[in-house]
């Protein structure tokens, strides 16, 4: 009889451990800030240190917003109306490393990554939070801003001394801000002791460590239809980002403007709907999907190259999508049956 | 000749199958509730197993919230951009969809979460 009772006493143990909810030493927090939605996720720290880094990394974003907000009352709104008026200005030392990697990655790109052009993302409407509703700006408005060719050539930087010598130039960091913002946020976590965590600022993803003992999985959206298209495991520290035309759009009798401003047209950027990139850090891959998708699918590959990224997926305006074979590599498709890729390399 | 034992195992193996089922095999990876949140704050996390529709009020008016076959999506909101309704039906969890104007903001959790996040 006292074996009987060995025996349940297992059985029960097994039964119990089986049905326990897993504690995992997940912690995650969702912020409104930086003008997105802004998902933490902190793997294996102690709560309180959890909840310490995210609530730093969250008023370190609203800083960054408050200082880099292209047409709110910020320091680059009047650094903006200075070079405007031809005037030398000193950078905010908050906003010169986002200056100086800015002009080097949009030379890398050959302006297809341009944070010189916000005057035309301003007649588009796509600097607020909300976003604008048709019609389109009068292409002569359009014509007039792009026939002007504002660039980061036209810029020169001494030591924080910045001028322009092309009035046209305005300075919107839309396409590198947020990616920047998130390399920083990495460093504070990593700074206060976090090992292993995600940070995703409306899609800037950056990864650092693990989830336990498995990688982290990431998801990215289904150009297309709601849902998730593909996943992949990160390798230790790296950022995963994607550019497309449905995040921030507006439609006009049937049209579909999106936000990514080609700086050659004035125009949203055509036949592409969304590239991926992988990258060391989250700043380089904000600023080279968005260099990618305005190359569009006849020159990514040689944008890809002069900016040194090898890990790229893009989806054409025909639903095609290409991959670089490091980027194939590391692909699972969520979507049955898994689209067809041509595997390309650069 | 089964003793009192044996059938006590038996049973005990038995009441311990759907525990193993829910663990290993049942829909492991769809979306279990839905958490949502304004100003960043949690609001409310209710299943997705019931359809429903929610009412939330957040900054600028009311965003209507569906939840129908395990799935949750913005279906009204007061936002020019209507950028929360484009992002359609969520159901796998780490999937989330934000409206920004409104201040309003839902992630799918699910017992075991698919993707640790989702970029777009």
């Amino acid at each position: 009889m006292r074996r009987f009772g060995g025996y349940i006493a297992i059985m029960l143990a097994l039964l119990l451990s089986a049905c326990a909810k897993r504690e995992e030493p997940l912690y995650q927090q969702q912020l409104l800030t930086f003008g997105t939605l802004v998902e933490i996720s902190i793997w294996g720290a102690d709560k309180s240190l959890a909840q310490h880094a995210s609530s730093q990394v969250g008023a370190d974003l609203q800083q960054m917003h408050n200082d880099w907000h292209a047409w709110h009352d910020s320091p680059l709104v009047r650094m903006n109306r200075a070079l405007a008026a031809g005037e030398s200005v000193t950078v905010p030392v908050s906003i010169l490393p986002l200056v100086q990697k800015s002009i080097t990655l949009s030379r890398a790109s050959e302006g297809m990554f341009n944070p010189a052009i916000g005057r035309l993302i301003k007649l588009w409407g796509f600097e607020q939070d909300d976003l604008p509703i048709g019609p389109p700006p009068d292409l002569k408005a359009i014509d007039t801003l792009t026939k002007q060719r504002p660039g980061m050539n036209d810029l020169i930087l001494d030591g924080s001394q910045l001028r322009s010598t092309n009035p046209a130039v305005q300075l919107d960091f839309g396409a590198i801000a947020k990616g920047y913002g998130v390399d920083l946020a990495i460093a504070r976590l990593r700074e206060l002791g976090v090992q292993n965590a995600i940070i995703n600022a409306g899609g800037n993803l950056r990864a650092i460590g693990k989830h336990g003992d498995r990688p982290w999985r990431i998801g990215i959206r289904n150009p297309r239809g709601a849902g998730v298209l593909a996943s992949i495991e990160t390798r230790g520290d790296e950022s995963i980002l994607t550019s497309g035309d449905y995040e921030r759009f507006f439609e006009y009798q049937g049209k579909r403007y999106h936000h990514i401003i080609d700086p050659r047209s004035g125009c949203p950027a055509t036949g592409v709907i969304s590239v991926t990139v992988i990258a060391d850090d989250a700043a380089t891959a904000d600023a080279a999907s968005t260099a990618l998708f305005v190359a569009g699918p006849q020159r990514w590959r040689e944008t890809a190259k002069k900016l040194g990224i090898t890990q790229v997926m893009l989806v054409d305006d025909k639903g095609r999508m290409v991959a670089t074979p490091a980027m194939a590599a590391r692909l699972r498709f969520e979507v049955d049956p898994p689209p067809k890729v041509t595997v390309t390399p650069l | 000749m089964m003793t009192r034992a044996d059938w006590v195992v038996v049973a005990l193996a038995l009441a311990l199958l759907p525990c193993l089922y829910f663990t290993y095999w049942g829909s492991s990876t769809q979306g279990e509730e839905v958490r949502i949140m304004v100003g960043g704050k949690e609001q409310m996390a209710i299943s997705l197993r019931q359809d429903r529709r929610l009412t939330i009020a957040g900054a600028l008016g009311v965003s209507i919230i569906d939840i129908h076959d395990g799935k949750a999506r913005f279906t009204t909101s007061p936002c020019r951009g209507k950028q929360c309704i484009h992002t359609g039906w969520l159901g796998r969890g780490g999937e989330s969809a934000a409206c920004l104007p409104n201040r309003v903001s839902m992630v799918v959790v699910g017992r075991e979460q698919r993707f640790d996040s989702v970029v777009f």
